[in-house]
């Protein structure tokens, strides 16, 4: 089974700073991770193509330094990796990644699984899996919560909301995996070496097929106007009365002031 | 790519995440039950974090000093003791590495990838002044038989190999590798040390052990040479360790003080506090600028005897003094046995004793600077 796994570098969160100007994240000089939710993804994948044979292939969107944490999958078990970089890629929205990377995964070719993690820490949109399996035009399965796998499809379990599913999907299909769809491993110490002998390929835009409006800045229709940290409100007591009636019946009112209880009509 | 700046960074985040959530939070039980808890010796094998400076031919990582030292620092952050441990594996590996003939490396070497090797000098009529041992190998043969009683080894009965000093003469220091299955090897007494209670500290008891000459490390006569040697390897580490534990206190005092108010203000607004937290800052950035050098100086095969001592002085020195601090920042919290400043306190008194008292890396550094001189 080929196997393409979607990994993004994250900073890490205690040192996220925005920029004033772009209002993206400024990622400059940051130490990063790879996003929690891909390793998820990762281990999911690695665990499929340990029972049914197959390949690894990581691929991310991003600067170069973004190769180290391409160079970590491949000392967690991928067997190679595709760094997608490009200054003609920089101040891409979720429409415009999911765009250069559903062309990557078509010039990777005869790919039957996508897995990608179900959001990412730092935007948080969870939106970039479900549009690239739209531009691949295959099925897609969010939220899988455990994966197993058969040599021609998949048996997907999701727990959502109001509801849990088990779905016996054919391939090829993309996933999004939460994170109790395993334990991710962590890296095996002697591997990082190792990992130097699989290789990293890295393409740039000229190297895809790409529509040049549909990339970078130029094919993001989000523009974030601003963006700020929230404000950090001061706890407020307020004592109630002594008898228990009362206090609750005082309760009830405050609750319905702030419109968290609404009465029945 | 910067293969190695790039190795460094995975393995980086790597000990990162491994501290974060398999090791800080059982650091009060590590301390109280003093016992490696939540399967930690066998997760460190597992991912291979003992092998992390065992040279690439041996089947380790290979990673140099400097890295070696910064995970270290990493682990101590979580919890000193498990940080310990890791350096006294560390320090044997390094001085087979050194001394070893091929086949005691060819044997030994694959082995540290599981089994931890302890380094032992200290006996009970002997410890700073290694002429004071009593255990002895006598050469019968093409073999050695060996008969002591080595104490207060680090790893002492976790340890399955030992590195241990003898006599081979009245005036002759060597050492020699011995194994925990071998014929006439006994562990004995375990201590009951007052910090890094994670730590087993043991006796092993050698009776009659016969071993091939490839066992002897180094030569005859070199025990001296590799004790030194131990022990400034030893030393970068601890500065690492010490450094762990001056950030694990500041992790405490400055999230207490943040959150802490007296009346309406944080505590972290007033001076008296904001002086305390700078002062242990000032210590844990000392140090690790020390360690960090010490380090630098070993991977660049420079001397680095002097740096290696005054990281573990005055890093531990401090480290007792920032723990005092953060007690008293922490006030009755700091002084129960509940809250984890205690045992950081604890945890570093240790290290003004271990790898040569602070008294004898005065001495060193004095006798250093004074050589440089002449």
């Amino acid at each position: 089974m080929k196997i393409v796994v979607g990994i993004k570098q994250v900073p890490e969160t205690t040192n996220v700073k925005i920029n004033e100007k772009t209002k993206n994240i400024d990622r400059r000089g940051l130490g990063g991770v790879i996003n929690s939710y891909d390793l998820h993804a990762l281990q999911a994948a690695l665990a499929i193509r340990n029972q049914v044979g197959g390949e690894v292939i990581t691929l991310s969107m991003g600067p170069d330094d973004f190769a180290v944490s391409l160079q970590e999958t491949l000392a967690l078990g991928a067997d190679k990796a595709v760094l997608l970089s490009d200054r003609a890629f920089a101040g891409a929205d979720t429409l415009a990644t999911a765009y250069v990377l559903s062309e990557a995964i078509k010039k990777v070719g005869q790919v039957d699984l996508v897995l990608v993690g179900q959001q990412s820490v730092d935007a948080d949109t969870g939106q970039v899996g479900p549009i690239i399996a739209e531009m691949l035009k295959v099925p897609q399965v969010t939220y899988a919560d455990k994966i197993d796998a058969f040599k021609d499809h998949l048996v997907i379990d999701r727990k959502l909301e109001n509801m849990e599913q088990t779905i016996t999907a054919k391939l090829p299909i993309l996933l999004t995996a939460t994170d109790k769809a395993n334990r991710p491993k962590y890296t095996n110490v002697v591997e990082i070496a190792k990992s130097f002998d699989k290789p990293i390929i890295t393409w740039h835009a000229g190297d895809l097929d790409l529509d040049e409006k549909r990339v970078g800045q130029a094919g993001s229709p989000t523009i974030v106007r601003s963006i700020s940290e929230p404000q950090k409100v001061a706890k407020k007591n307020h004592r109630l009365s002594n008898d228990p009636a009362t206090a609750a019946r005082e309760l009830v009112d405050i609750l319905k002031q702030k419109n968290i209880l609404t009465e029945d009509k | 790519m910067d293969q190695n700046k790039t190795s460094k960074e995975i393995l980086l985040r790597m000990v990162k995440s491994f501290t974060e959530n398999e090791v800080a939070p059982f650091d009060m039980e590590i301390d109280h039950t003093r016992s490696y808890v939540n399967d930690l010796l066998n997760k460190i094998k597992e991912t291979d974090l003992l092998s992390t400076m065992l040279p690439k031919e041996y089947g380790g990582a290979g990673f140099d000093g400097s890295t070696t030292a910064e995970m270290i620092n990493e682990i101590a952050r979580g919890n000193a003791s498990l940080a310990v441990t890791l350096e006294g594996h560390f320090k044997s590996i390094d001085q087979i590495v050194k001394f070893g003939n091929q086949a005691l490396k060819d044997e030994y070497l694959p082995q540290a990838k599981s089994r931890i090797i302890a380094f032992s000098m200290t006996e009970p009529s002997g410890g700073s002044n290694p002429l004071g041992i009593n255990s002895h190998a006598k050469h019968v043969g093409d073999k050695w038989i060996i008969n002591g009683d080595k104490i207060m080894i680090t790893n002492g009965g976790l340890a399955e190999i030992y590195c241990v000093l003898v006599k081979t003469a009245p005036e002759e220091l060597s050492f020699f590798v011995v194994d925990k299955d071998m014929e006439g090897f006994e562990f004995g007494k375990q201590e009951n040390f007052l910090g890094l209670t994670g730590v087993p500290v043991g006796e092993i008891v050698m009776n009659n052990i016969e071993v091939d000459e490839s066992h002897l490390l180094g030569k005859v006569g070199m025990g001296k040479e590799i004790g030194d040697s131990a022990h400034n390897d030893a030393r970068v580490l601890m500065g690492a360790v010490l450094t762990g534990i001056m950030e694990h206190e500041l992790d405490i005092v400055t999230d207490y003080a943040t959150h802490r108010k007296a009346i309406d203000t944080p505590i972290i607004q007033m001076q008296g506090i904001q002086r305390k937290i700078a002062d242990i800052a000032i210590a844990k950035e000392t140090t690790k600028l020390l360690y960090q050098k010490a380090a630098w100086l070993k991977d660049n095969r420079q001397d680095y005897e002097e740096e290696a001592a005054m990281a573990k002085a005055y890093g531990s020195r401090s480290a007792v003094k920032s723990g005092d601090d953060a007690l008293q920042i922490l006030g009755g919290y700091g002084y129960s046995l509940d809250y984890p400043v205690e045992h950081l306190i604890r945890d570093a008194r240790a290290m003004e004793l271990a790898e040569g008292t602070v008294e004898k890396m005065r001495t060193e550094i004095a006798l250093i600077e004074a050589k440089n001189r002449a």
